[in-house]
């Protein structure tokens, strides 16, 4: 059994057992409720620098089926879990856990009181840490912690995770450009099998560009990190309002947020799992949704033209909104679920119907 | 459905009528007590007043306190008509009192009487109520909106299952329309076995009707507990996988929640699935969905929606911590789930799916322990009576816990009796599982058989059975040698002290890691809550909020079984509210999920786990209580008095020393020698030889019973030396340490006394008299307050014998005493020092509230400055009567006479101002029908020699009465020699067409046979068993038999609620003088005085 330590940038240390060859991993330390999905959530692009804490106590039980990921390797920068299974039980099973985070180069902390994690977490606040795995990565932890937490930033997180190139997924149906700050293949599984055509281009790609290719609406993709640092997209984004339909999820919803002059912050511990209640303004019904984000749209600075439509029942911070005028949308949770559960899952089709 | 906003009810208070579930019988438990608890509270809490009818005394929920028409009256459409009448409800709450609830709402509805008086149904609509349950109409629903059911046929005769077969081939699965827990149903694998189920099938439905199916034998069998408001909006608060796949009820499978071998995708599938079912019913409130997966393909099938609260949905609050009857009672009433708080955080809403981040699995509790001879099978018919629950931060760990709390002695998952079965037979159980199945898995992984293997046989995931073997081989490990890694692990796993000394063969010191309580919230702890619900956990960090009060530990009863049922709940409970109304913190654990002593909202303090010794200590030093009160939670709890002294936890209301002498059996002769009180002469054989010498010198009847052997056979009369030879062959091995008691066997009445002893003074609220004579078990016998037979003298003796004893013993609360009364001499059967199954009827029916006051004499308070009054209490004027209820149906293979081995799961009560009334509604309420045609139809009379005699004046009052007298030849002889007509009939040995042709042919109506026989192959066993089998009613003792006729030459009363039959007595009493409480002193009032109406 090999040593491994989760440290806290309050001095606060977990200790378990490492998984994975010595190293050690930085990032922020946050807690995902989700009972299930577990190979969604590490594959998923906006975990990119984040230290995964499972609060479900078992993770690994239907192994990894490759099928179920979100993009094409893990993302997270480690994973903490009480109980990791290694003999997994499931039809789809390629891989068991441990196996394939050790491919994935995913330093992980087992047999870890995650329950008392997530309280730290929750306590503190969204916390910097250090994950290390083998002797000598615990002995350096603190001065490796502390010099990270110096130099931290969130900046190059969505560069680390976007697509650099311009790919293209065919359809009979309506053009929609997806900006990619770090999309999920549930997105695109979920809008080519409405049957749009799709291009995805990067997220620092110029608004002409985007003019140049005719598409009938763009989508801007979730994504790791803190809106603020996209300037760039932001601008880009300011220049196409009002030239054609634009949607928004998660991080697309706050980088539209910003662009339309609303402000962001961020939250004290992010909502991160599949049961966050939210009440459609419009509609009065309640929707349950699969969350992940750390920064929030302030819902008090939306500009008089934008329209609060969703609220987190939780905590009251904004869910999404809508343009008075023009034909924009977004949604701060993600209607393409995977991991959670599908109640929003007919906004994808929805707006495609929008533009057809 | 209209749907009144609640802030409707400002200008008129709201009253609304709730219906209760019953007795407790297999299928339908103490859940629907803990459901109808939350939903009469939640329905006061929005103003309405609450008038509940259920004809169980046990339960919580007919407490006066809970709500303001409580009537103890017989579930049927005329008594709820009644009672409607009378109080004139505005709605109509139906989907809390289980199937019989949501049944006779249906009822009321299609009759008209919910028209006529105006009665709105609140909550999910009638149809849809019909819908779910006509397995028909609910296949063609779901495939109209593409949700895929089990190709089926729904038939009325047997030939068209016939013909449904010979297409679809054999297994197939019969589930007929209407029934409880699966009554009638099964699976078949032949023509010959789909005719017999299928006969008895139709013969269960209310409608005739039934389902042939095909099989999903071996899918994974998954439920979601699904909410839905009147705005469409949809939770699911939990969901949960059975480790014994489809083919096994969940009922009596293990089930875990959440689901632990669904990837995320399946997971949102069967989600998804379940809303949308949810809306294409149009719930309104709680349901319940099952599915079936496929293990390889991912796909599903819907086998069954539940639209009200289940067993599953209690199974599902508990696990959880969000309580969906208090959520379902508020939706119902028209609130959405975004405008009800979350009880649990105080800050959020209903509004959300609860995540855990522990795992809770629960194990069945089986009858089989008490009914070796029954038939163990599992199958799509329920056999369990209860459940054990726990939760752990890993599987290992609740699962070790739940299987130890079921409290049958296992301590380990191996070396128990399974270990001496043959492989072969291991192999058996593992195919067709039984109840010990899971004692099989581990015992096949201990002899090594592969994971692969046994996952063939027995189609449970192999992700289980890799669980099981870590366990196994951590068990045989720390057999091998005892090591201190593995010892952690044990102790991290849930092993209890017990356990591991097993195991190591010595007694730890202290278990290590140190215990750490951790909090339920719903929420995984993203949210801070106020949650004072808890399990234990090892090693980690302990989040117990000490009380600011201080505390008191007040140990539950566990599972529901014969014996220990829902009133040792009742006593736990109002212990645990007399603590807070005296100003304490009160800590209740407990295992048992269904109850309402695991609801959190009842104590400050509530720690779910195994009432085990190491528990309990860890749960009274984590509170820095008091004392623990062991009284309330029956045997089982009283049994730990020895150890917990040991450790020196601090025991309060009757001392370790006190207890001791009440259950050592040398020990409490002496005592009653040194009070000169008698009681049956009695002597315990170390072998076969000194047991027939006993006997012989005693004089037959004796009566036998094996002392303290978990799993043994019980008690029984012995009439000859032949009966006692083959009680023996079949018994346990007598040895110098498992004793045979042998017992004079006293025939007489039998009574029965709850008392509140401080020291001083002595509370008596009333005696209760049995129907049947001593020798059928007090459980299991019909009782009556106030006695009708004892005189005022006996009264007198009786009260002061209680006295005595009591302060004998050391008594500091309370006693149940049961005494004999054989030839005008009154002797003491048993005492036991605690409470008992009539403590609630009791409390409830003079409004003395017992527990209330042995939990104040136990923290020092004394009687008479309580304002109970003290000695024995002057009777009520109207009579109450206790009669058993028995799940026979469900007991395949069970023996149905009745004798001193208790086997009834549950009781109902008839209250009137006659003795007579009150029999008549106690009859009706267990499920008599009083109808001409049921019982001026055939009588079937079959009585022994000894007995015949004495029958003759109880069947000539049935003949008088207009039954036809049938009598085989013997009985018939008798009958005819007293100028008492009847038809003679064949015995089995004459050929057909005989008795039993008789009874399946069902041209008797009911059937009295008190012959004992060589039990299983008797013909008076074939005819008991095949009556219960065709729902035929049929009484065993003469004294039931006199019972039931004098109830139907008489009539009832109509109904009135529990506080004005108090109301009106006490007003009658203060006038009398109710302040009248020196010791022993009788107040003869007549029994028979009209209550006015
Ligand atoms: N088609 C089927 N094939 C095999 N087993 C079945 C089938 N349908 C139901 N069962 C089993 O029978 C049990 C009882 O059936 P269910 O419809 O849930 O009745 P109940 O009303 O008694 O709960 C289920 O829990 C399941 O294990
Ligand atoms: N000596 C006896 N003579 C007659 N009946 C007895 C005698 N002992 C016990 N019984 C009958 O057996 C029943 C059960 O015996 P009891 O000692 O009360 O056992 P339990 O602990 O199961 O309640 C009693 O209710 C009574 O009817
Ligand atoms: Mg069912
Ligand atoms: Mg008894």
């Amino acid at each position: 059994m090999k040593p491994g330590i989760l440290l806290l940038a309050d001095g606060t240390c977990f200790e378990g057992e490492g998984l994975g060859p010595d190293a050690s991993a930085l990032g922020e330390a946050v807690f995902y409720t989700g009972m299930t999905g577990y190979e969604e959530a590490l594959t998923d692009p906006s975990y990119a620098g984040h230290l995964l804490t499972f609060t479900y106590p078992l993770i690994g039980n239907y192994g990894i089926s490759g099928t179920a990921a979100q993009h094409k390797h893990a993302c997270v920068s480690g994973a903490i879990i009480k109980q990791i299974a290694r003999r997994p039980s499931h039809h789809e099973s390629k891989n068991d856990l441990p196996s394939w985070l050790i491919e994935q180069g995913v330093p992980a902390l087992t047999g870890v009181d995650t329950r008392s994690v997530t309280i730290a977490i929750r306590e503190h606040g969204a916390i910097h840490a250090i994950l290390a795995v083998g002797e000598q990565a615990i002995a350096s932890a603190e001065k490796d912690l502390a010099k990270s937490v110096r130099e931290a930033t969130t900046v190059g997180l969505v560069a680390s995770v976007a697509t650099q190139t311009v790919e293209t997924y065919p359809g009979a149906g309506p053009h929609v450009i997806v900006i990619d700050c770090g999309v999920k293949r549930a997105i695109i599984r979920e809008l080519t099998r409405l049957g749009a055509r799709l291009t995805v281009m990067p997220y620092d790609t110029p608004a002409q560009d985007i003019l140049d290719r005719k598409p009938d609406a763009l989508l801007v993709s979730p994504g790791p990190g803190d809106p603020t640092d996209l300037p760039q997209t932001i601008e880009m984004l300011r220049e196409l309002l009002g030239k054609l339909p634009i949607y928004g999820i998660c991080l697309g919803h706050q980088l539209l947020a910003l662009a339309c002059g609303a402000r962001t912050y961020k939250l004290p511990y992010g909502h991160r799992g599949g049961n966050q209640p939210v009440k459609n303004l419009l509609s009065g019904s309640v929707l349950v949704t699969a969350q992940n984000h750390g920064y929030a749209v302030d819902g008090a600075s939306l500009p008089a033209d934008l329209e609060a439509t969703m609220v987190n029942l939780n905590d009251g911070t904004n869910e999404g909104f809508r343009h008075r005028r023009l034909p924009i949308e977004t949604l701060q949770f993600h209607p393409e679920a995977s991991p959670g559960p599908s109640d929003a899952a007919a906004f994808f089709s929805r707006w495609l119907t929008a533009i057809a | 459905m209209k749907n009144h906003a609640v802030s409707n009810s400002a200008t008129h208070r709201r009253s609304v009528l709730v219906i209760g579930s019953g007795p407790i019988v297999i299928g339908q438990a103490a859940e629907f007590d803990y459901a109808g608890v939350q939903a009469c509270r939640a329905l006061r809490e929005e103003g309405c007043r609450v008038v509940l009818v259920n004809s169980n005394p046990a339960t919580i929920m007919t407490d006066c306190e809970v709500a303001d028409a409580v009537y103890l009256e017989p579930l049927t459409v005329a008594s709820l008509e009644a009672i409607i009448k009378r109080e004139r409800p505005d709605a109509l709450l139906p989907t809390l009192g289980g199937q019989t609830g949501l049944n006779l709402a249906v009822e009321l509805s299609e009759s008209g009487v919910l028209d006529r008086y105006n009665v709105e149904l609140l909550g999910t609509p009638v149809k849809t109520i019909k819908l779910a349950e006509d397995r028909a109409q609910f296949k063609e629903a779901m495939l109209a909106i593409g949700e895929p059911v089990p190709a089926s046929t729904i038939v009325t005769e047997i030939e068209s299952g016939v013909a449904f077969a010979a297409d679809y081939g054999y297994p197939l699965v019969i589930r007929p329309a209407y029934t409880l827990g699966g009554t009638g149903g099964g699976v078949v694998y032949s023509e010959e076995e789909l005719r017999e189920t299928l006969q008895r099938g139709l013969e269960a439905s209310l409608i005739h009707q039934a389902l042939v199916e095909t099989s999903l034998l071996g899918w994974k069998e998954i439920e979601y507990e699904v909410i839905r408001d009147r705005a469409d909006n949809c939770i699911i608060v939990c969901n949960m996988e059975n480790i014994d796949p489809v083919g096994v009820h969940t009922g009596d499978s293990i089930v875990v929640a959440p689901s632990q071998t669904l990837s995320d995708r399946e997971y949102q599938m069967l989600r998804s699935a379940s809303i949308n079912v949810i809306r294409a019913l149009n719930v309104q409130g709680g349901c319940n969905i099952q599915f079936a997966l496929h293990t390889e393909r991912s796909e599903y099938q819907i086998i069954e929606v539940n639209p009200r609260v289940s067993r599953s949905s209690a199974l599902a609050s508990k696990a959880t911590g969000y309580p969906i009857a208090k959520i379902a009672t508020k939706i119902a009433l028209g609130k959405t789930l975004d405008e009800i708080e979350n009880p649990v955080t105080g800050v959020t809403k209903a509004a959300f799916e609860p995540t855990i981040d522990y795992v809770v699995v629960k194990v069945p509790r089986f009858p089989f322990d008490k009914f070796p001879h029954a038939d163990t099978r599992l199958g799509t018919q329920m056999k369990s009576t209860g459940e054990a629950m726990a939760l752990g931060r890993t599987f290992e760990a609740a699962f070790v816990k739940a299987v130890r709390g079921l409290d049958l002695g296992y301590e380990t998952l191996t070396g128990t009796a399974t270990q001496k079965r043959s492989d072969n037979e291991i192999d058996n159980i593992l195919c067709v599982p039984t109840h010990e199945r899971l004692f099989a898995v581990a015992e096949a992984l201990r002899r090594g058989r592969s994971v692969e293997s046994i996952a063939q046989a027995s189609t449970i995931d192999p992700f289980w059975l890799y669980k099981f073997a870590d366990l196994v081989a951590l068990e045989e490990r720390l057999r091998a040698a005892d090591n201190d890694a593995d010892r952690r692990q044990a102790v991290e796993f849930g092993y209890g002290s017990l356990g591991i000394a097993r195991l190591v063969g010595k007694e730890p010191a202290e278990l290590e890691p140190a215990p750490s309580f951790r909090m339920v919230d719903t929420a995984g702890a993203e949210f801070p809550a106020r949650s004072r619900y808890y399990y234990l956990s090892r090693g980690e960090r302990d989040e117990m909020q000490v009380p600011e009060k201080p505390a008191v530990v007040v140990v539950g009863s566990g599972p529901i079984r014969i014996g220990q049922g829902i009133e040792f709940d009742y006593s736990c409970v109002h212990a645990a509210w007399a603590l807070q109304k005296a100003g304490r913190a009160a800590v209740i654990i407990n295992n048992n999920p269904e109850t309402v002593s695991t609801d959190f909202d009842i104590s400050n303090v509530l720690v779910f786990e195994p009432t085990g010794p190491d528990e309990v200590e860890a749960a009274y030093r984590a509170t820095n209580a008091a004392g623990v009160m062991l009284a309330f939670g029956g045997q089982t709890s009283i049994n730990l008095a020895r150890e917990l002294s040991r450790r020196g936890v601090r025991i309060i209301g009757s001392d370790q020393h006190s207890l001791d002498m009440a259950e050592d059996r040398d020990k409490f002769d002496l005592a009653l020698e040194r009070l000169g009180i008698a009681r049956p002469k009695g002597q315990s054989a170390t072998s076969f030889d000194q047991a027939r010498t006993i006997a012989s010198e005693l004089g037959f009847p004796v009566l036998v019973r094996p002392s303290y052997v978990l799993g043994g056979r019980g008690m029984e009369i012995v009439y000859n030396p032949g009966q006692l030879a083959s009680y023996i062959e079949t018994a346990p091995p007598i040895t110098p340490g498992a004793p045979l008691l042998v017992d004079k066997y006293l025939r007489g009445l039998e009574v029965e006394v709850d008392a509140v002893f401080d020291g001083d003074d002595i509370l008596i609220p009333g005696i209760f008299e049995h129907i049947e004579r001593a020798g059928v078990h007090s459980g299991d016998s019909i009782s009556v307050y106030p006695t009708q037979t004892v005189s005022a003298a006996l009264e007198k003796r009786i009260v002061d014998v209680t006295r005595a004893i009591a302060a004998e013993l050391g008594t500091r609360g309370l006693i149940n005493i049961q005494f004999v009364v054989h030839k005008g001499e009154l002797y003491i059967i048993e005492a036991n020092p605690r409470a008992s199954r009539t403590v609630p009827i009791i409390s409830k029916v003079t409004g003395i509230n017992l527990v209330a006051a042995a939990t104040r004499v136990a923290l020092g308070e004394k009687l008479r400055n309580m304002e109970y009054g003290t000695g024995l209490i002057p009777r009520m004027p109207f009579v109450i009567v206790k009669v058993p209820v028995f799940s026979f149906a469900k007991m395949r293979g069970v023996e149905t006479i009745l004798s001193p081995e208790m086997k009834s799961t549950g009781e109902v009560l008839g209250i009137d101002p006659t003795f007579e009334g009150a029999l008549r509604k106690g009859f009706i309420a267990a499920g008599f029908r009083f109808t001409d045609e049921a019982h001026r139809g055939r009588l079937l009379v079959s009585i022994c020699d000894e007995e015949k005699e004495e029958s003759l004046d109880t069947l000539r009052r049935y003949a008088a009465y207009g039954f036809t007298l049938v009598a085989t030849d013997g009985t018939h002889r008798r009958l005819a020699d007293a100028g008492i007509p009847s038809e003679r009939i064949n015995k089995i040995a004459q050929g057909s067409p005989h008795v039993l042709d008789a009874i399946t042919s069902r041209s008797v109506n009911l059937v009295i046979n008190n012959a004992s026989g060589q039990r299983e192959i008797s013909d008076a066993y074939r005819i008991r068993r095949a009556s219960v089998d065709a729902g035929i009613a049929s009484l065993t003792s003469l004294d039931t038999a006199q019972a039931l006729i004098s109830a139907l030459e008489s009539t009832s009363g109509p109904p009135h609620s529990l506080q004005e039959y108090l109301r009106d007595t006490i007003a009658g009493k203060t006038a009398q003088g109710l302040s009248q409480t020196t010791i022993g002193v009788i107040k003869d009032v007549d029994a028979h005085v009209q209550v006015p109406v």
